[in-house]
């Protein structure tokens, strides 16, 4: 039993043994040690280029082989950071992807509000099951509101207050340029109904501090702000999940609040949506100038009602 | 969490009844409208509504750095750094603003736990300069110390040289001069290497042998009747059948001067001697120097150990190999201790007058 058992481990031991490199490797490799790096303290600026240089070997290898074995590569595959920097476009949004980030996640059975059941699917396992056919068009809605406002200049703020919200708000407000806002820690109650005090009146006067839409990724912890939203007229849209009553805000999509893909998806598809209707508004600007410019400076437009 | 509720009292505010004129549509494009104002600018930063714009513009710039400065250290295949290659790593000082200097800077009050995220991300940026400078990358590293360079404080070099002793001087003939001070007295000390004697070899440290003038000073006074002719090597040719294991090397002669006048004479008691002479012994290297020492304040045991620390600070000059010989004997300490004041209701510092029961 025992010479058997160290035959196998023997076996074992033979399979996983490097195989031989071809020489057309050797040849391209400087250093012929494929040893261990060996770990002895680095103290001179040449042993740490030494360990550079060998832990770049190690990279050129992997690549050179990274060529003859799976077709499927870092590029080319799902990577956990695709749905912060990889957006889906509105027009491209699928069942299945609300799925895969986990958007028909709802909160228990018992908090269940009864203003939201009619985008619940049902219960299951004491969760509420959000029915993501209502919540599909209702995403696709806000997103043509938030091309809507970006298209006539208006200014968007992306709100999530959560540590892991905070880089999907501040890159959906980078994809808006000049008309995109981001608030990634607690809002500040009186933002908009204190404005005076918090700005300062000069800024309160001179600039527009009322924005014109306002995203919320997670709606429960910023009641006060979209309270100050609805005293303040501005349109609102946000992610409700089942325990929210969903008329809080103007435009809700029924979603998994509590899901950090679903809030990243949900936010890059808005933003990509106020891209374009950025793309349109700076069109629009630009032929408004090449007009004015052609009329000469003596035209005066008659005031727009 | 009956937000229904809240939405249905903020409705009700508002007048449920027309509150401007009604105009029949026929007049409404006659109607003057008035003049729309012109649009008012947006807001510069984009994080204008978070209310502390200049804050979390800053705070995301340093976290952005930090993310360029990574992926460059990670193509650079310096990161992930392995434990051995941490353990040579320099110590880190980070000598930043404190929190109303920052929020100076910001034009906004701090509160604590702001600035200690700000303080968090320079640490992390400071960890990357420190490992592109260790590494060689002279430029990388620049380019972060100009990001950090805004946030560390103006007297940062003065806060870091602290505790830092000053390095003893040499003059142009190889002088060191030092001060050592023990109780009440100084001494101010200049130590020169000997030179060695014509036709012999270099006076350097030979451990275990001793010169002739120290140890006469030193066993002079201890044994003053012991006769000249009972050196070594003349007991050893007196015996006869001895064999002497080595041939006696001669070592250059060298002085010590206190206040001009030699040591033996200076101190008559042995213990002080021996704490003068102790560092040189310590060091293997006694008859390596010339001392000159001027002492005053005080009496013999806090002149000699005056002397003593002067001696040692020179000896970790002149030898700095032996300085951790020196510094595990406590030779490099200056003893703290002074003579305790006399407190009323005593009769010394501590001895307390009788007590008496009634």
């Amino acid at each position: 039993m025992a010479s058997l058992a160290r035959s196998w481990t023997a076996n074992a031991a033979r399979c996983s043994r490097r195989t031989r490199f071809a020489t057309s490797v050797l040849a391209q490799v400087r250093h012929n040690s494929f040893a261990k790096i060996e770990e002895r303290p680095l103290e001179t600026p040449d042993d740490w280029t030494e360990f550079q240089l060998k832990r770049a070997e190690y990279q050129t290898l992997i690549d050179t082989f990274s060529e003859y074995g799976s077709t499927q590569n870092r590029d080319n595959t799902f990577q956990p950071h695709h749905s912060l920097h990889r957006p889906v476009a509105p027009s491209d949004i699928t069942l299945s992807a609300l799925i895969a980030s986990g958007a028909h996640f709802g909160h228990s059975e018992t908090r269940m509000n009864p203003n939201f059941i009619p985008y619940a699917y049902g219960v299951r396992a004491g969760i509420t099951i959000i029915d993501l056919d209502h919540t599909l068009p209702l995403l696709r809605r806000a997103a043509q509101v938030v091309r809507g406002v970006a298209a006539r200049g208006g200014s968007i703020v992306f709100v999530g207050t959560r540590s892991d919200l905070r880089p999907a708000v501040r890159l959906a407000a980078e994809r808006l340029g000049k008309q995109g806002y981001h608030v990634g820690e607690r809002w500040l109650p009186g933002t908009l109904t204190n404005r005076v005090h918090m700005f300062g009146p000069d800024v309160a006067k001179d600039e527009q501090v009322v924005p014109d839409l306002v995203i919320f990724l997670n709606p429960i912890p910023n009641i006060h702000a979209i309270r100050e939203c609805a005293l303040e007229h501005v349109p609102t849209i946000g992610i409700v999940d089942s325990n929210v009553d969903p008329r809080v805000v103007m435009y809700p999509i029924p979603a998994n609040d509590e899901s950090t893909r679903t809030a990243e998806l949900i936010a890059g598809l808005l933003s990509v949506a106020g891209r374009e209707g950025v793309a349109l508004y700076e069109e629009e600007q630009a032929k408004a100038a090449l007009v004015a410019a052609k009329k000469g400076p003596r035209h005066r437009e008659p005031h727009s009602a | 969490m009956n937000i229904a509720r809240h939405v249905a009292k903020s409705a009700f505010r508002f007048r449920t009844y027309a509150t401007t004129a009604y105009v029949p549509p026929a007049s409404l494009a006659t109607l003057q409208r008035a003049r729309v104002p012109p649009p008012k600018p947006k807001p510069e930063s984009p994080t204008f509504y978070t209310g502390r714009a200049t804050y979390y513009d800053q705070l995301l710039a340093l976290e952005s750095a930090a993310k360029h400065t990574r992926s460059a250290l990670q193509e650079l295949e310096l990161l992930p750094l392995p434990r051995f290659a941490q353990e040579n790593l320099p110590p880190l000082y980070g000598v930043w603003k404190n929190k109303l200097d920052l929020g100076e800077l910001m034009s906004a009050k701090l509160t604590t736990s702001r600035y200690r995220r700000f303080i968090a991300q320079l640490n992390q940026l400071n960890e990357y300069r420190r490992l592109a400078e260790v590494a060689g990358h002279v430029e990388l590293a620049e380019r972060i110390q100009r990001v950090l360079g805004m946030f560390e404080r103006d007297n940062k070099d003065a806060i870091l040289a602290r505790g830092k002793r000053k390095p003893v001087k040499f003059d142009e003939y190889g002088r060191s001069y030092t001060i050592g001070r023990r109780k009440e007295s100084t001494a101010r000390c200049w130590v020169i290497a000997a030179q060695p004697a014509e036709g012999e070899s270099a006076s350097s440290a030979t451990p275990s042998e001793a010169t002739e003038e120290v140890t006469t000073e030193v066993t002079a006074s201890q044994t003053p009747d012991v006769p000249e002719s009972s050196s070594p090597p003349a007991i050893a040719a007196s015996i006869e059948g001895f064999e002497s294991p080595a041939p006696s090397v001669k070592v250059s002669t060298t002085n010590i001067l206190i206040n001009n006048i030699p040591l033996s004479e200076y101190f008559p008691h042995v213990s002080d001697r021996e704490r003068v002479v102790r560092p040189f012994r310590i060091a293997g290297l006694l008859g390596a120097y010339n001392v000159f020492a001027i002492v005053r304040g005080g009496g013999s045991t806090g002149q000699s150990g005056a002397v003593t620390l002067a001696i040692a600070k020179a000896l970790a000059a002149h030898a700095p190999d032996v300085e951790p010989l020196l510094r595990k004997a406590k030779l490099l300490k200056r003893d703290p201790r002074m003579v305790e004041r006399k407190k009323t209701g005593r009769a010394k510092a501590r001895k307390a007058y009788t007590w008496v029961k009634r």
